[in-house]
């Protein structure tokens, strides 16, 4: 009570001194991994944890603490190129670049409508997905500008069209694959900038992986039950290195949600989430095998958010948002699917980045 | 010394309606506030918190959205996501959807949604404002596990007819209209309110969610930008008509309609291309509600009939090459309620009384997204029974027994009793020991049942528990009355629903949590006159410990024993209300401690809810020129010119002005 007599007599709200900020000393990793945390939804809580996985040290906030500058409204990806961060802030409908090595902030790429994934062409080129604007946004990553827009619009006017996500590149060709209320991978001639084919697979492919042998690899949820596009049974398909042809290695129960397939650095495992998390050898040698359960009680709940794996220990990283609304934590597997580490992250980590 | 700045300027600009007396005929005297006790020990509200509205404050707010009255003057916590935007409505820190709002006895409530938006109910509609604090709600519903909201129009019987226009002119091109037209004699009477909102609310703020990075230095610094796409508009009718048949027979018709066009601002980060993530928000909202009254000797009937409809349309919209501007999302709904009441009060001894009562309402909502397809269709229909017995004992102890049985859809739903008493501690005087216990229940929203994707068909019923004990005590001497009351509550809910993404994908309504609610409320007013000046000053304060009780989802899980978020620990409001002659002057403050955005009250520099203070101040002036009444008053919000959100990266306006004028015949 005497707290609230004081909070009576005192005034002003002062938000001047909040941003009256002083700059961390940090001693930062040459390696390590950023997780982007995405925050939520309108709140502008974006964050970036960096996680060094020799010392098992944890910076959090690295960006905001370093640059006194919020993230933005939902962190969706990051790529690195060049020791520079690239991190696509989707609700904000820009890109912040940041200096690895430093965490400071050296320009940004606005004009996005609604930007999910960046990939790298050439130094001066790459290209934006996007999930309301019908085109990949073509970037120029030294002047950071938008230098153009490959049109990705649909016929289709009984569904919103295609919306594009990750992208991957085999030879000249970059594949997209277009997830919301769409069963489409499309291809795109990154010489002419032109949509030059799309393949079909089951419904609402959400990721998509290259392996050893440059086939491409689509994970699809199969649809909501009860949505206006319909559902079906997901599935995971592979499409041969340059061919269009779909084969469906695998196909899921329907009603069950498989997302984020990821690969290791060979290119020869495949991991994917389905509540819990599964792992398959590229081969074909077998079935999906359940490799770590998830502490969740029941199938129903929410738990695990992000999945990705080290490129050069393979060694998993599992991202669990909680309930959304406190800082999320990270769990870190061998590749057998035993325990190493745990540490906590920003809200709703959703992505990793290995800055190795 | 800035405020002592602003204090002088103030005084100034009360010398303005001074000068002004010059071309008056006659000085306009303001009606001397009547100093008497109010009744405060009835059987029928034995036990019950209850708030009536000071009229001075509704003339005062007249202007203004019932959200600005609520924070500003009681102990209801708003959450606020922006000038003329949605504002939710928080009781005793339970969920925007466990307070129940009713206007003229129908309820309001989106039956999708559950809540009520308070920015979009215009004070200048109020004549009469009640709130039901916790349980006392259950005397006209279940559901109110928060408390409960009662806007009421009233028949002004005896008084001639009149009409009064109001202009308000404010700040950020703000422009309000209200035109009351009030008729009739004998036994018909007629009240018309017309009004009309405008604001293209651009206020300018620092943009914290966008860097300027200079070329050369790469130093960081913020813009000053404009609040753009968040202007706002409504237009709105009530027409009430009432006919006293004969002395004991009373019928009265109710319509309001109202039609808001809302664009929603953008997140302030966003730096996407223009004529994009445009959002705009229209409400259409039409509410009837027909009554008839019989006094008899016995008793009093009611009977009421009522509909409330409702059509909400959000739409996104972005700028794709080629096509132009095309929607992402287009939502639009349809709700629609039909309500039924009858009701019995009775009982011929003074010291003993009963009620009876039955509802019978049918909702009717259907949802649908045109541009992604997904939608539900769904209904609802409630019978509710209810039967009171109150009892007096010698003008000391007053009992009441509230017992009520739901069905929903035909389903039989948990009993919902209620028992208050009051107990006058000494004999003569108005110092009252009063308390209640009792249970309710909040029936899940269809959008909770329905949504697609993510609608629980199977969620059951949140349950509350609550006890409540309180003091309150009157007081009158010589001009002078005091009214104070503390309140000591503790409510515990089970079944919580919440929101939260499963495995599936998508947001999933469970019931998973318990929220274990204790708090105090206690608010005081003291008015009177000191010679030539009257005097009003009221203060109210609200400790809220709105703690998450639920089983944690996993063992990393840090929400459990923590305090639920946007619900303020501490919150209180003063407002001191002098008048003079024919001037007025009133001093608004308005605090909330830190509210936690994170469900483990985690807090950065990055997402803080600092605590919030708020000063307003009025002045004006009522004189009359021959039988014209006129009425001047200037209004100056956010005195201190403070920066501040009360939403993550949604800054508020800084010092704002607003002037009212008034003429009535």
């Amino acid at each position: 009570m005497g707290l609230s007599t004081l909070f009576f007599i005192t005034g002003c709200m002062k938000e001047e001194l909040l941003w009256d900020l002083e700059q961390p000393a940090y001693d930062i990793p040459d390696k390590g991994i950023f997780v982007t945390n995405e925050g939520n939804f309108m709140y502008g809580n974006a964050s970036l944890t960096y996680y060094d996985p020799e010392t098992r040290e944890v910076l959090d906030d690295v960006f905001f603490n370093t640059n006194g500058l919020p993230l933005g409204d939902v962190a969706h990806s990051m790529t690195i190129h060049d020791s520079l961060g690239y991190v696509v802030i989707n609700n904000s409908g820009r890109i912040y670049i940041f200096n690895t090595s430093t965490f400071e902030l050296v320009g940004k790429i606005t004009g996005l409508t609604s930007p999910r994934y960046m990939h790298f062409i050439s130094d001066t080129k790459a290209y934006v997905s996007d999930l309301y604007a019908r085109s990949i946004a073509v970037v120029n990553p030294i002047s950071r500008e938008v230098t153009g827009s490959i049109p990705v619009g649909n016929a289709n006017r009984e569904f919103y069209q295609h919306s594009t996500e990750q992208m991957l590149q085999y030879d000249k060709y970059i594949y997209t694959n277009c997830w919301s209320y769409d069963k489409q991978v499309l291809v795109i001639d990154s010489e002419t900038d032109r949509v030059v084919d799309s393949i079909e697979v089951l419904k609402q492919p959400n990721s998509m992986q290259l392996d050893r042998d440059h086939a491409l690899w689509v994970l699809c949820d199969g649809g909501e039950e009860g949505s206006p596009y319909g559902s079906e049974a997901g599935g995971l398909l592979k499409i041969g290195a340059g061919s269009r042809e779909v084969q469906i290695v695998h196909r899921f129960v329907r009603g069950e949600r498989p997302m984020n397939l990821e690969i290791n650095g060979r290119g020869d495992t495949l991991y994917y989430l389905n509540g819990d998390i599964f792992r398959f050898a590229v081969d074909g040698s077998g079935e999906p095998e359940l490799l770590i359960e998830s502490p969740y009680e029941g199938a129903s709940m929410a738990g695990f958010y992000g999945l990705d794996v080290d490129p050069l220990s393979s060694e998993l990283y599992v991202a669990d948002a909680i309930d959304f609304v406190q800082r999320g934590m990270v769990y870190r597997f061998t590749s057998k699917g035993m325990p190493v580490d745990t540490f906590r992250t920003g809200i709703a980590p959703g992505g990793f980045c290995f800055n190795f | 010394m800035k405020r002592l700045i602003w204090i002088l300027v103030l005084v100034g600009f009360l010398a303005f309606p001074v000068f002004s007396q010059g071309i008056q005929d006659s000085v306009y005297a303001i009606e001397e506030v009547a100093i008497t006790a109010e009744r405060i020990f009835v059987k029928e509200q034995a036990g019950m918190k209850q708030t009536n509205m000071d009229t001075t404050i509704l003339q005062q707010k007249v202007a203004l959205s019932l959200s600005d009255l609520l924070s500003e003057n009681t102990s209801v916590f708003i959450k606020n996501h922006g000038r003329g935007a949605l504002a939710t409505a928080s009781f005793r820190g339970s969920s925007a959807s466990h307070t129940q709002v009713n206007w003229n006895g129908i309820n309001i409530n989106s039956p999708m949604a559950g809540m009520v938006d308070f920015s979009l109910i215009p004070v200048y509609i109020i004549d009469e404002l009640i709130l039901k604090h916790g349980s006392a709600s259950l005397a006209d519903r279940s559901g109110g596990i928060g408390g409960s909201i009662n806007i009421n129009n009233q028949a002004e019987w005896g008084e001639k007819g009149r009409v009064s226009y109001m202009q308000g002119i404010g700040s950020y091109s703000t422009f309000d209209e209200f035109l009351k037209l009030s008729l009739g004699k004998g036994k018909i009477r007629s009240k018309t309110r017309l009004y009309h909102n405008y604001s293209k609310n651009d206020y300018t703020f620092i943009n914290r969610g966008i860097a300027r990075i200079d070329p050369v230095s790469g130093e960081i610094s913020n813009p000053l930008d404009t609040n753009s796409h968040a202007a706002y508009s409504r237009y709105g009718l009530l027409q009430e008509i009432y006919y006293r048949a004969q002395t004991n027979h009373i019928v009265s018709v109710k319509y309001w309609g109202q039609y808001a066009d809302r664009t929603i601002p953008k997140p302030s980060s966003y730096e996407g291309p223009d004529y994009s993530n445009l959002n705009n928000q229209l409400d259409t909202d039409h509410r009837l509600v027909v009554d008839w009254k019989y006094y008899g000797d016995k008793g009093k009937l009611l009977l009421r009939t009522g509909f409330a409809g409702k059509k909400l349309d959000y739409s996104q919209q972005n700028r794709v090459p080629g096509l132009g501007v095309i929607p992402a999302i287009f939502s639009i709904s349809r709700q629609e309620s039909f309500f039924n009441t009858l009701s019995y009060s009775g009982g011929s001894q003074e010291d003993l009384s009963w009620e009876g009562s039955m509802d019978l309402n049918r909702h009717h909502v259907f949802s649908a997204d045109s541009v992604s397809g997904a939608g539900y269709e769904g209904g609802r229909s409630e019978l509710s029974l209810m039967w009171a017995l109150r009892k007096s004992f010698q003008d000391r102890i007053n009992l009441n027994l509230m017992l009520r049985q739901e069905w929903v859809d035909g389903q039989r739903v948990p009993f919902v009793p209620y028992f208050g008493m009051d107990v006058r501690l000494i004999q003569g005087m108005d110092l009252l020991l009063k308390g209640n216990i009792a249970r309710n229940y909040h029936q899940p929203t269809l959008n909770d049942l329905y949504w697609q994707p993510g609608g629980n068909p199977d969620l059951i019923p949140e349950e509350g528990f609550t006890m409540e004990m309180g003091m309150e005590y009157q007081q009158d001497w010589s001009g002078h009355l005091l009214k104070t009351e503390l309140s000591l509550y503790r409510s515990d809910i089970n079944n919580w629903i919440i929101w939260i993404p499963s495995y599936r994908g998508f947001w999933e309504p469970r019931n998973i949590r318990r929220v274990l609610s204790k708090g105090v409320e206690c608010n005081i007013q003291v008015r009177g006159y000191l010679s030539a000046l009257n005097y009003k000053l009221s203060a109210t304060y609200g400790y809220t410990s709105a703690v998450n009780e639920g089983n944690p989802l996993i063992w990393s899980d840090e929400s459990y024993g923590k305090q639920l978020v946007y619900i303020p620990l501490h919150s209180g409001n003063m407002m001191a209300h002098i008048e003079w002659g024919n001037l007025f002057l009133t001093y608004q403050y308005n605090a909330y401690s830190e509210r936690y955005t994170t469900s483990s009250n985690d807090v950065t520099e990055r997402d803080r809810l600092y605590p919030y203070f708020m000063n307003d101040i009025s002045a004006g002036s009522t004189f009359s020129l021959k039988r014209v009444e006129l009425f001047l008053e200037l209004k100056m919000n956010n005195l201190f010119n403070e920066s501040y959100h009360t939403i993550l990266y949604q800054p508020m306006p800084g010092r704002n002005f607003q002037l009212i004028m008034k003429i009535q015949l």
